[in-house]
């Protein structure tokens, strides 16, 4: 016990640590714990380091990936289409479709050589010229010719982001932006990159990141792809890195791995834009989410809170009319909560791909319209391979999804009558009704905890990957209060986390609030109070709360997992 | 991917945007969502199915729809949506030229693998290019000659008024039910009979003499 608190750190307060050593909840009692866990509870966060993500080599791509292990008994033609390599071999008829569609792609790419080659000497030699000039004051502006006034980096608007997101090619092809559009933003993306492979190959390094006056740029390269992040806000670099890695994770979800590394050994100059047509939305919604959403950065998923009983219904409900052959998972998601998930003996899902699920479900409206049948790639569950995803809502207002993730292709139909008797029984038992309400309730107040002086908090159970916080209430109710609500967070995760010195507990007390962080191997706990609040008001505050988490537990979280 | 309890498999093919989406929900649904920003609402992922009993002369066929998504990336996997359909509608949009194309290359796609796949080009956003023909980037006599090479039909269709697409969606299942009718009037029923009494009445005859 002593152990957990010696490392605590004081900022602005004089209370003796000592007296509150002993107030400390055993770690016996963490609410929420389980040893049936859903998902895979590992820390990305902390997983997260520049040596493996900015090397330059590449990962080996083997097909051995699970999603092939889970189809090689399967008939060839399911894996054939799965696997995109395998076809070119096991199927003349859609080899040729790939032969067909390369040659459209070299002839459009042979036309835009020379203009390329010239446009990146050009940014080259700009970058060269101004890269002594960078640590000053924003150096955007600086670094765009006069000539181009049509483009996007003059506008107030877009210089006044709070945040940018870019993602280029390896030979400085824009594939997406957050602000503006990439074609009038060729110039500084070139740039960027300019930056990443010079540093790369006159100084033998790698180019990190950068701090200009109050901007951050953050790089990571994986892949073929340069992925940078631009903030003036709260985040720290590794925060900003996990956002980054994110981002790779949908790239990866729209295309897998394998046709990524295969495009850009074909082509290095593919305009990767085309292929990801139509998926900008995906990951403009994925960084709104992580605006709003601190399960991304937690790393971990929020429950909708349901009677244990309830959520028990629902997943028997799915398990006895869905035992089909290669169903992997089964979940039921209402408004970025996870309802229930019942996986497959033997495979889990990883919060960070749970994420992305989230996010295809949050960012299309197309499957309100209708049944659909789509192909998704789950990173940390297979990179290499597609799950296929039966997506349908239950209700008619469209608020809780079901999601079948399959390995067979053609599983459409069977996993279409699964859908239907699985509705059928969870209006029979009121299940979809208890959702709706559930729903309607918005969550919990911060006032069902009954403490005073409490006035936010995140509760993350480390062992199952879920956390659980009340609703955003005055004074954060505001979208400029809520932002620096997360800002709080963010500062607060950063000092904890920051590798080199990882704090078990930090107690902070700024002007309009005081923070307490508190993390141990069972959980993670983020509390926000009223300014006043001392460190042994907020030691006992943060006891009882968890003995409240720790009475509302079945209700909170999933604790036990389902299979098939 | 066959089975499922539909008659007709009807696949839906296009470029992105060009309103294969609006075009099943007025079929379905009788409804044109796209009312704000017409034609531009949402991209499909994946694929979406729907389907819809149509009635012809007393009969009732039901149509299962699969509705492509146009993005490119889809391309490898659209053929497990078109595998076994008896009709493919392809959508371009008559204000965009490189729809047409499009539509060509994947009318080369269903020529190639599936060939009892009856063609039905479709000109889709027929509205706007009344609304101000200067539009129409997409000459009629071009499409039907294109149409008569795939031995398939025409149709310039709304969405947004509705214009010919429940016409589309009758003669995909009049067609239908034509195939359907034809292996038994090339039986006859009358015609065997007569062949058979009369043999069996020769056989007769020679037994006995």
């Amino acid at each position: 016990m002593a152990a957990e608190v010696r490392e605590a750190e004081q900022i602005g307060n004089t209370s003796d640590s000592d007296s509150v050593q002993t107030e400390l909840l055993e770690t016996n009692e963490i609410p929420g714990k389980s040893e049936n866990a859903l998902l895979v509870a590992t820390d990305s966060f902390e997983d997260l380091n520049y040596a493996g993500l900015t090397n330059g080599t590449l990962p080996t791509v083997s097909t051995s990936g699970t999603i092939h292990s889970l189809v090689k008994k399967k008939a060839r033609r399911a894996s054939a289409l799965l696997d995109e390599n395998e076809a070119a071999g096991d199927n003349t008829a859609s080899s040729d479709e790939t032969t067909n569609a390369v040659d459209q792609e070299s002839s459009e790419v042979s036309g835009e050589d020379s203009q390329e080659d010239h446009l990146e000497s050009r940014l080259t030699d700009l970058s060269l010229n101004e890269t002594e000039s960078l640590p000053e004051e924003i150096p955007m502006t600086q670094l765009i010719p006069t000539s181009s006034d049509i483009e996007d980096v003059n506008s107030l608007e877009w210089k006044q982001q709070r945040r940018h997101i870019f993602i280029i090619s390896e030979s400085g092809k824009p594939v997406y932006s957050r602000h503006g559009s990439e074609d009038k933003l060729v110039t500084i993306m070139g740039v960027m990159q300019a930056l990443v492979i010079c540093t790369h190959d006159f100084q033998k390094d790698t180019l990190r990141s950068i701090v200009a006056g109050d901007h951050k740029f953050v790089f990571m390269c994986r892949d073929h792809l340069t992925f940078i992040g631009i903030t003036r806000g709260r985040e720290s670099t590794q925060q900003m890195l996990l956002q980054l890695t994110y981002m790779y994770n949908q790239v990866i979800s729209v295309l897998t791995l394998s046709t990524l590394t295969r495009i850009f050994k074909q082509h290095r100059n593919y305009d990767l834009r085309r292929p990801l047509s139509g998926a900008e939305k995906f990951f403009d919604n994925l960084l709104n989410l992580m605006d709003v959403e601190p399960g991304l950065l937690l790393s971990s998923v929020r429950c909708l809170p349901l009677d244990s009983s309830v959520r028990e219904n629902i997943s028997h409900s799915i398990v006895q009319h869905a035992k089909v052959k290669d169903l992997v998972f089964a979940l039921i998601i209402a408004q970025n909560q996870l309802v229930t998930l019942v996986r497959m003996k033997k495979y889990y899902i990883h919060p960070m791909d749970l994420h992305l699920i989230i996010n295809l479900i949050n960012a299309s409206e197309s499957f309100k319209a209708a049944e659909s049948w789509t192909p998704i790639c789950l990173p940390k569950f297979d990179a290499c391979g597609f799950l296929q995803a039966h997506v349908s809502y239950l209700d008619e207002e469209c608020h809780t999804c079901l999601l079948l993730l399959s390995v067979d292709i053609e599983a459409f139909y069977i996993l279409s009558e699964c859908k239907a008797k699985i509705k059928e029984r969870l209006v029979r038992y009121n299940a979809l009704k208890a959702i709706n309400d559930s729903l309607r309730r918005n969550s919990y107040s911060i006032q069902q905890c009954s403490i005073s002086d409490l006035r936010h908090f995140l509760y993350k159970s480390r062992s199952i990957a879920q956390y659980t916080s009340p609703e955003l209430e005055a004074p954060y109710h505001t979208k400029e209060e809520q932002q620096r609500l997360f800002d709080l967070y963010h500062y607060l995760h950063d000092r904890i986390h920051t590798s080199g010195r990882q704090l078990k507990i930090l107690f902070h007390v700024g002007p309009y609030e005081t923070l307490l962080g508190w993390v141990t191997q069972g959980f993670e706990l983020y509390a926000v109070f009223g300014p006043l609040v001392t460190k042994t008001i907020a030691i006992h505050a943060v006891n009882k709360l968890l003995r409240w988490i720790k009475k509302e537990e079945d209700r909170l979280f999933i604790l036990s997992s389902v299979t098939f | 991917m066959s089975g499922g309890k539909v008659d007709i498999k009807v696949v839906l093919l296009g470029k992105a945007y060009a309103g294969k989406t609006s075009l099943v929900e007025r079929f379905i649904h009788n409804r044109f969502v796209g009312d704000t920003v017409p034609y531009q609402n949402v991209i499909t992922i994946g694929a979406a199915f729907g389907a819809k009993t149509v009635t012809i002369d007393n009969k009732n066929v039901i149509i299962g729809i699969w509705d492509t998504a146009g993005s490119e990336r889809y391309e490898a996997m659209s053929r497990i949506y078109y595998r076994g359909a008896r009709a493919a509608i392809v959508c371009y949009d008559l204000t965009d030229k490189s729809s047409f194309d499009r539509a060509r290359f994947w009318i080369g796609e269903l020529q190639k693998h599936e060939e009892n796949c009856q063609i039905y080009l479709c000109g889709t956003k027929y509205d706007l290019v009344e609304a101000e023909p200067a539009l129409r980037k997409i000459d009629e006599r071009e499409t039907r000659a294109l149409a008569i090479d795939v031995r398939g039909e025409v149709y310039e269709t709304s969405s947004k008024t509705g214009k010919d697409i429940e016409r589309i969606f009758r003669k995909i299942a009049t067609d239908y039910l034509a195939t359907k009718k034809e292996p038994m009037t090339e039986e006859n029923p009358d015609l065997v009979r007569l062949r058979k009494a009369s043999k069996s009445k020769k056989l007769c005859a020679g037994c006995k003499s």
